[in-house]
């Protein structure tokens, strides 16, 4: 069979906020972008946070996350520099910098100058007794299922995690008008900003730190949950045990960075339990190991969407840079992107990423 | 304790609650913003300059109580939800309580709600003395109650009967 | 009904079946893999890879960050047998 290659200048893999911002930042310096994201919308997880983000008023801060994405997703639609690809999955990278792309039932082959792998992480899960019944989601599923389709999972819900998307996703269930009747977090001390911590607490749920969730209850589908408190060798405390009622139970236990193609690309890899798993070794330009791959978001590492916002501009300004692009511009703009980042990441909260970017940068 | 289940103690509100002279004088805000996250949309939110500008975005929000007159602007810019105006003069035995709320349906003005402190208890009947709501605020509409003024630093939701 | 606790939902696979097969012996996730055919299904390992590496370096006593990935082949999500067989050319230019 007769396999034809088109050969693009970059391909940004993943169109959420790292994404978007790589495609525009390569874009506007001249770059031609070709974007492909798996999905039928442009935004990537942007299009379900309803809730004002935290950062820098210069960059969006207390926008709302559904409108960033409907703001970047209009800049890239309409940027002549831009080919947007939606419903179109990455399922190989192959030797010789070949993707190979599915969209539409249909396979095709492109070989970019320059890649940017942008597809972000997934939800972890957890094990405990009678965890495959009906009823328990990632936290991130349900707030895809109740912000983007509108549908509730249930009527009253157990979260696991108080991490911030524990506690956001919390927040906007509340929202969506099902009942909390408790989060748990296994850590003493609460991941989230306190401030969402304090928001969804005067709304009524209660935060139970140093708890677990011992098992699920229920024969066809969820009807309960056994929580208790857990020592510091995580192991239940006698005693402790409380039965709750609910017909739903999120799990928000953390992400894994998505560095599948990364390994395929042959990039190096390397274990970073602070950026949530195995992630690229890359240096300041977000370039990995392997020249004219770059990785931005959270597959480099999780972290919030500001700062994948900021690491997909970097990469995207990097790459088109290195392909001749914007070379009087460069400057400037990669020490204002830089610091911008830093500055997301300079404070007590950014101490984990920190020590895990120590880890995982190069050069 | 806060970082422990979301509650701040009488400690952590000690640093955040104006001395009793100028919550005699005016409406001020109340910043129960305690952790230094990044974040500083309530720096460029003042008119007055109240709060801000911050040299680094990680700055806990300090108010200068002679410049904050208690206007509210800032209320529905702070992601965290966590900036209260509260007024002591607003009557002989009733405070106001101005605060950001996102739940549907909003409370009509005139009608009795339940008034809620920071851990989600039920402590006092309240009044819905206005409920703000334009376009710009992009969905937090910032609701006026009245609460007994014993309450006034207590009272931080509330619930819908 | 009886406790179990799934730890690959697409192949159906225990705790206890993990657990038994690192005391067989098995020590990386390419082998949990072939064994329990953990990792095939439509995640792709996607949920039970982190579970399945915590439990052989609890059980092993090995580091976490030695512990080898599996190796990923594309296509890295499913693809339909019928995309995979028709190819980039549309039928009828084939």
């Amino acid at each position: 069979m007769r396999q034809e290659i088109s050969f693009v200048e970059i391909a940004v893999i993943g169109g959420g906020p790292a994404g978007l911002c790589a495609a525009l930042e390569a874009a506007n310096a001249g770059a031609r972008v070709t974007l492909l994201d798996r999905q039928d919308r442009l935004g990537g997880q942007l299009i379900k946070q309803t809730h004002r983000f935290f950062g820098s008023q210069s960059h969006r801060a207390s926008e709302r996350g559904i409108n960033i994405a409907a703001e970047l997703t209009g800049q890239v639609m309409s940027h002549p520099h831009i080919e947007a690809l939606t419903g179109a999955t990455v399922f190989g990278f192959y030797e010789d910098g070949v993707l190979g792309v599915e969209r539409e039932g249909k396979i095709f082959f492109i070989k970019p100058a320059r890649v940017i792998v942008a597809t972000g992480a997934a939800e972890k899960t957890l094990a405990f007794p009678n965890n495959d019944l009906p009823g328990i989601y990632g936290a991130g599923a349900v707030q895809t299922l109740v912000n983007v389709y509108g549908v509730l999972p249930g009527k009253r819900v157990l979260m696991v995690g108080a991490g911030n998307i524990g506690v956001i996703v919390t927040y906007q269930l509340l929202q969506a008008g099902m009942e909390v009747a408790a989060i748990v977090e296994a850590a003493p001390k609460i991941g989230a900003y306190w401030v969402h911590a304090a928001k969804v607490r005067r709304a009524g749920v209660p935060i139970y730190t140093s708890h677990t969730i011992g098992r699920a209850c229920g024969t066809r589908q969820v009807e309960g949950a056994v929580i208790w408190q857990i020592d510091e060798q995580g192991q239940p405390v006698p005693g402790t045990e409380k039965d709750l009622v609910v017909d739903t139970i999120c799990l928000s236990v953390g992400l894994s960075p998505l560095v599948e193609l990364l390994a395929q690309a042959g990039c190096r890899l390397v274990y970073v339990p602070q950026l949530g798993g195995h992630v690229p070794l890359r240096d300041a330009s977000l370039q990995t190991t392997v020249p004219g791959v770059y990785v931005a978001g959270d597959a480099a590492g999780v972290e919030e969407a500001s700062a994948a916002m900021m690491e997909g501009a970097l990469a995207g300004l990097h790459a088109a840079y290195s392909l001749g692009y914007n070379q009087t511009g460069y400057e400037a703009r990669r020490a204002e992107l830089q610091q911008q980042l830093d500055s997301l990441r300079s404070g007590p909260v950014g101490e984990k990423i920190r020590s895990g970017l120590s880890r995982a940068m190069i050069g | 304790m806060l970082a422990v289940d979301g509650v701040p103690t009488p400690e952590d509100l000690a640093q955040k609650i104006p001395p009793p002279e100028r919550l005699a004088r005016r409406p001020v805000v109340i910043a129960e913003c305690f952790q230094p996250i990044p974040c500083d949309p309530c720096s460029h939110a003042c008119p007055r300059q109240a709060i801000g500008p911050f040299k680094d975005i990680n700055e806990i929000p300090q108010v200068d109580y002679e410049k904050c007159n208690g206007c509210g602007q800032c209320i529905t810019r702070c992601p965290g939800l966590a900036l209260f105006v509260v007024d002591l003069t607003y009557g002989e035995n009733e405070a106001l309580i101005k605060l950001p709320y996102e739940f549907l349906p909003l409370p009509e003005e005139g009608q009795e709600v339940a008034g809620v402190n920071r851990a989600g208890e039920k402590v006092c009947r309240a009044r819905v003395v206005k409920v703000v709501k334009t376009e710009k605020m992009d969905k937090t509409a910032v609701i006026w109650l009245a609460v007994p003024k014993d309450l006034a630093m207590e009272v931080r939701h509330f619930a819908i009967k | 009904m009886e406790d179990k606790t799934i730890i690959c939902r697409c192949e159906d696979v225990t705790l206890e079946e993990i657990r038994k097969a690192i005391a067989e012996g098995a020590r990386t996730l390419d082998e949990i893999k072939r064994l329990k055919r953990c990792g095939m299904g439509p995640c792709q390992g996607r949920t039970c890879r982190p579970l399945i590496a915590g439990e052989i370096a609890r059980m092993t006593g090995q580091n976490p960050a030695e512990l080898a990935l599996p190796t990923f082949r594309p296509p890295v999500v499913p693809l339909k047998l019928g995309t995979l067989a028709r190819g980039g050319v549309p039928d009828e230019q084939a």
